[in-house]
């Protein structure tokens, strides 16, 4: 993400902020503006195919120390938010498999026992107690 | 045959490269807290989590075997252990186990006392069309039975249900006979101001074995002007109520819950040091029901929620004070999040459960045969707003209960793992839903998390409580566990039913 | 406290187990007694019959004509009452009970599927299974009275298969009202069908001892020297307390066991909440230790820091938590409640520092190994 100038050259003071939709996605601007909504109203406005720029307004009066406090807040809840989409599709799936596993009935959906049994004198029977294989 | 050692690194050696499991995250004092599916957390150093999600952590080092241990990382060098995992998230849905623990009676709604947050008693002393009738309770508690939890908590309330003593005469022994019949362990309290009580009331609850459960704003003066009656002697009747339900029932056996108001706050040191000054040893620092204000008033509860937040901590501070100089005193709200954070097990606290514990783990049944999804639902009933009554005992079963309109909504909204705010929050496992709180006070039960006092309150309550774990001062620790371990007791991993 | 010796075996093949009597006996009353002659008896030949077998430091001469051992090193550690394992091939004698100790033991088998680098009783791949399985019928039978604990150690009693559940049901017909704690890596537990089977023996009474040695499966899976046992044991426990079987979980102290040692504990309150124990506990310098034990040797005295936060750990969450094999003079005093005097009769002894210590009646004293490797802060209290 670019870093523009904080100050408007508008009367009405804003917070402005230029985003890389391929750094960040749009789901990360939406969950963040959706946060910042109790305090700005949040415009995006789409600049070119990969860009796009928010403009957070703010309700109530503020001072530029204030805003440009907050604008770097809105950009790490930014960040924050495309580091948990990242997060989020790299475990969905995971995710649907353990959720599926703690609420259906025991022995339904459990793995086998993994690893190596790991006795010798198991490992020469031919009709062993448990399949054998040897510690490498 | 002689057997060879082999070093660490032919053994298991690290491995090149790791997974991600469930987790989620957010920033906790300059540190980053990461919390996996099952609610067990890790405070990392800052980065950690732009590492993890970039998979690019040196997995011999300190920091991944924590990660490992706490089953947010997994490798090809060991199982992941999903079974293992899976089980310890079950373990937090405990109380969805057998369904509707708290079944709530409301006898009547008469009552003397006009207290500023109650919206549902009525004046009249005189029996009648606001009492409970014998083929109302007959119903309530069959329908009681039709819940398959084997442990059943009937609370008696009202109004003032001491006003219809006769009323709870009939119901307790059918109740009794009830869950006998049915293999059910039933417990039973009343909630009750005492103001009216007699040696006869408490003596049969005590042979009864019926708990009692009273209001105690804090000091006279708080007390008094929260809950005004006739003769303006609330405190010292419950005072006296307190007294003499001890000496019957048992000390044990008498609980205070505090209702804060808005004019509570300024006044928590006060209102807990009452609470030392008659030896109870816990206190719950409910929040402002916003049911009253709110819907009134029609304020935006940030402010309030803010008061509140303040009074919270300063009353924790207070109480953990009062521990060190060695009385006993536990808050309940932070025993509850407590639980949540620091231990596997789940609580059965209605108010702070996903999916929500609305009608899942408790039900109102009205005097009136009205089934609710909770006493907030009744009082919203109360101003009519209908949107919670799910039934009545005269024309539904427990299932016609639940497959409501009424129910079937909320409960498409009753899950924090997929509301908008919530699903992504560090906070979730230690927090719930609550769909009654966001339809009546932002006239949605979706609930708009930013605008939420409900989420301003869970969020600020367990940041703080992380500061204190972040901390880990050893005899604030030692306090804090001593409040949390006194209630959980070890359990097995649950045998699927 | 002297567990074996040998002498010259004759008239039998494979192996007796019987009760000593020091005593003549009637006899209706011989038989699984074995005769243990003094010193200064005679052996009138036809009078020994009945009897399972004769012991004799001396010669026997004439020899009987049942089967007997003679020539044996030193019998005074062996009492009326002690039930011995006699051995043809070697003329081994090995106490296998000794009615008035503390501690009992029953040994299922010296196989192991893991080798943990500290293991004091090193596993040997030879199937010893039907022999020793034979022989524990028989000391169950025998034990006589019936102690109120029980321990099944090895090696790895769940390699006995079958042969386990057979014991613990004749444990369970015979002396019921005895708490059988069996010592097991756990691993087994891990296949459900094993864990049900078990569960299903139906003992009211039986208990596991699960060792466990860090969060980390590598370290874990490192100290017991079997790759993916870490996960086995876990499972194992799980599956085990699916089943109703009680656990506790064992932590052996050494160097590569204390630094994570907290956040084992930690572990374990979190992932194994259902163990009813956790037993920490002293490094016996025997078996395997001494060879490993640049690796595995600090100081107890220098990790009492690691001791006391795990104890704590545990303590306010609820968990029962014992210390076991250290000395109250290694230990900071808070900690002296939680430790147990846990060596077994036959193992333990005081050093010279200890004859004035005020503590000595109370403390566990040591390992009879502790001679060659223990602590540098032994000190009268």
């Amino acid at each position: 993400m670019e870093a523009p100038d904080s100050a408007s050259s508008e009367a009405s003071p804003k917070i402005a902020v230029k985003v890389d939709l391929s750094v960040t996605g749009t789901e990360s601007l939406m969950k963040a503006c959706y946060w910042f909504s109790v305090d700005f109203v949040c415009e995006i406005h789409k600049t070119e195919e990969t860009k796009a720029e928010v403009v957070l307004r703010p309700r109530k009066p503020a001072s530029p120390a204030e805003l440009a406090s907050r604008r770097e807040d809105f950009i790490s809840s930014v960040l924050d938010f495309a580091l948990r989409e990242r997060i989020e599709a790299k475990t969905a799936s995971i995710r649907d498999l353990l959720m599926a596993k703690a609420l259906s009935e025991a022995g339904i959906l459990e793995d086998e026992p993994q690893g190596v049994f790991g006795d010798a004198v198991e490992e020469s029977k031919t009709d062993g107690m448990f399949k054998i294989l040897g510690n490498a | 045959m002689a057997r060879t050692f082999f070093p660490f690194e032919n053994l298991t050696p690290s491995p090149a490269s790791f997974s991600l499991l469930p987790f989620r995250f957010t920033r906790l004092n300059g540190k980053e807290l990461i919390v996996n599916e099952a609610g067990e957390f890790l405070i990392a150093p800052n980065g950690t989590v732009q590492q993890l999600a970039d998979q690019r952590l040196d997995t011999g080092s300190e920091l991944y075997r924590d990660l490992k241990a706490k089953q947010i990382v997994f490798d090809e060098a060991s199982s992941p252990l999903l079974d293992q995992l899976a089980t310890k998230i079950r373990s937090k849905f405990d109380q969805i186990n057998g369904g509707t623990k708290l079944h709530i009676f409301v006898v009547t709604l008469r009552c003397e006392h006009s207290c500023h947050y109650c919206q549902v008693s009525r004046q009249t002393t005189s029996r009648g069309q606001y009492d409970m009738s014998t083929g109302t309770a007959d119903r309530a508690i069959e329908l009681m039975m039709e819940s398959p939890s084997k442990e059943i908590t009937l609370e008696l309330q009202g109004g003032e249900p001491l006003l219809a003593f006769d009323t709870i005469q009939y119901i307790v022994p059918r109740a009794k006979e009830a869950a006998k019949a049915n293999g059910k362990h039933l417990s039973i309290v009343v909630t009750s101001n005492l103001a009216c009580v007699t040696d006869e009331i408490l003596t049969y609850f005590r042979d009864e074995g019926v708990k009692a459960s009273t209001s105690l704003d804090g000091p006279a003066f708080l007390h008094n002007k929260n809950r005004p009656r006739p003769g303006n002697n609330s405190y010292e009747k419950a005072i006296e109520g307190i007294e003499r339900a001890r000496a019957i029932l048992g000390y044990q056996n008498v609980a205070a819950l505090m209702t804060t108001t808005a004019a509570s706050l300024g006044h928590v040191k006060e209102i807990i040091d009452e609470y030392v000054r008659r030896e109870f040893h816990s206190v719950f620092l409910r929040p402002i029901s916003p049911y009253g204000f709110a819907i009134k008033t029609k304020q935006s509860t940030g402010y309030e929620m803010d008061r509140f937040l303040d009074f919270y901590k300063e009353g924790l501070a207070h109480i953990l004070e009062i521990n060190r100089k060695g009385y006993r005193l536990s808050e309940t709200y932070t025993k509850i999040v407590l639980t949540k954070i620091l231990t596997p097990h789940g609580t059965g606290y209605v108010d702070l459960q996903s999916p929500a514990g609305e009608a899942l783990n408790v039900l109102v049944y009205n005097y009136n045969g009205d089934v609710f999804a909770s006493d907030e639902s009744r009082m919203l009933a109360e101003m009519n707003d209908l949107t919670f009554r799910l039934g009545n005992v005269h024309r539904d079963s427990r299932r016609s209960i639940f497959l409501s309109e009424p129910a079937l909504k909320m409960f498409q909204v009753a899950c924090t793992q997929s509301l908008a705010g919530c699903s992504d929050c560090a906070f979730q496992a230690y927090c719930g839903a609550d769909p009654v709180y966001h339809h009546a006070t932002q006239g949605d039960m979706y609930g708009h998390r930013p605008t939420s006092g409900f989420c301003k309150r869970n969020m600020e309550v367990i940041r703080h409580l992380f500061s204190l774990i972040q901390e880990n001062d050893p005899e604030t620790m030692r306090i804090l566990w001593s409040w949390i371990a006194g209630q959980t007791e070890k359990r097995e991993p649950s045998l699927c039913a | 406290m002297r567990l074996t010796t040998s002498g010259i075996a004759r008239n039998f093949a494979g192996g007796i187990v019987g009760v000593v009597t020091k005593s003549d006996l009637l006899d209706h009353r011989r038989e699984d007694r074995i005769r243990l002659l003094g010193p200064s008896t005679t052996v009138v030949g036809d009078s020994l019959i009945g009897y399972r077998c004769v012991l004799s430091e001396g010669k026997l001469d004439p020899a009987p004509t049942i089967p007997y051992i003679h020539r044996i090193r030193e019998t005074d550690h062996l009492g009326d009452g002690d039930i011995v394992a006699l051995e043809a091939k070697t003329g081994l004698v090995r106490s296998l009970y000794r009615p008035y100790e503390r501690h009992h033991h029953l040994f299922a088998t010296a196989r192991c599927n893991s080798n943990c680098l500290m293991c004091s009783q090193p596993p040997k791949d030879h199937d010893d299974v039907v022999a020793l399985t034979e022989r524990n019928r028989e000391l169950i039978r025998l034990i006589n009275p019936h102690p109120n604990y029980l321990t099944i150690t090895g090696g790895e009693p769940t390699l006995l298969g079958d042969n386990l559940f057979a014991l613990m049901g004749q444990l369970r017909d015979e002396m019921a009202a005895t708490e059988i704690h069996i010592l097991t890596n756990g691993r087994t537990f891990a296949w459900p069908e094993y864990a049900r089977r078990f569960a299903q023996v139906g003992h009211p009474n039986i208990s596991l001892g699960v060792p466990l040695y860090s969060d980390f499966a590598a370290s874990h899976d490192y100290v017991v020297q079997a790759r993916g046992a870490f996960d086995q044991t876990v499972t194992g426990l799980h599956q085990a307390a699916r089943n109703g079987i009680r656990v506790e979980i064992r932590v052996v102290l050494h160097k590569l066991t204390i630094p994570r040692l907290t956040k084992l504990a930690e572990y374990i309150y979190r992932n194994l909440t259902f163990a009813e124990h956790v037993a920490l506990m002293g490094l016996e310098y025997i078996g395997y230790t001494p060879r490993n034990i640049n690796e595995l040797w600090i100081d107890p005295y220098d990790y009492q820091d690691q001791l006391e936060e795990t104890v704590e750990y545990l303590a306010i969450r609820g968990m029962n938590v014992s210390i076991y094999n250290h000395q109250l003079c290694i230990l900071r005093p808070k900690l002296w409640k939680y430790a147990k005097k846990s060596i077994s009769d036959w193992k333990n002894l005081y050093f010279q520092e200890c004859e004035n210590c005020s503590a000595q009646e109370s403390c566990g004293g040591f390992f009879q190994w502790a001679t060659k490797k223990h602590s540098d802060h032994i000190h009268a209290l």
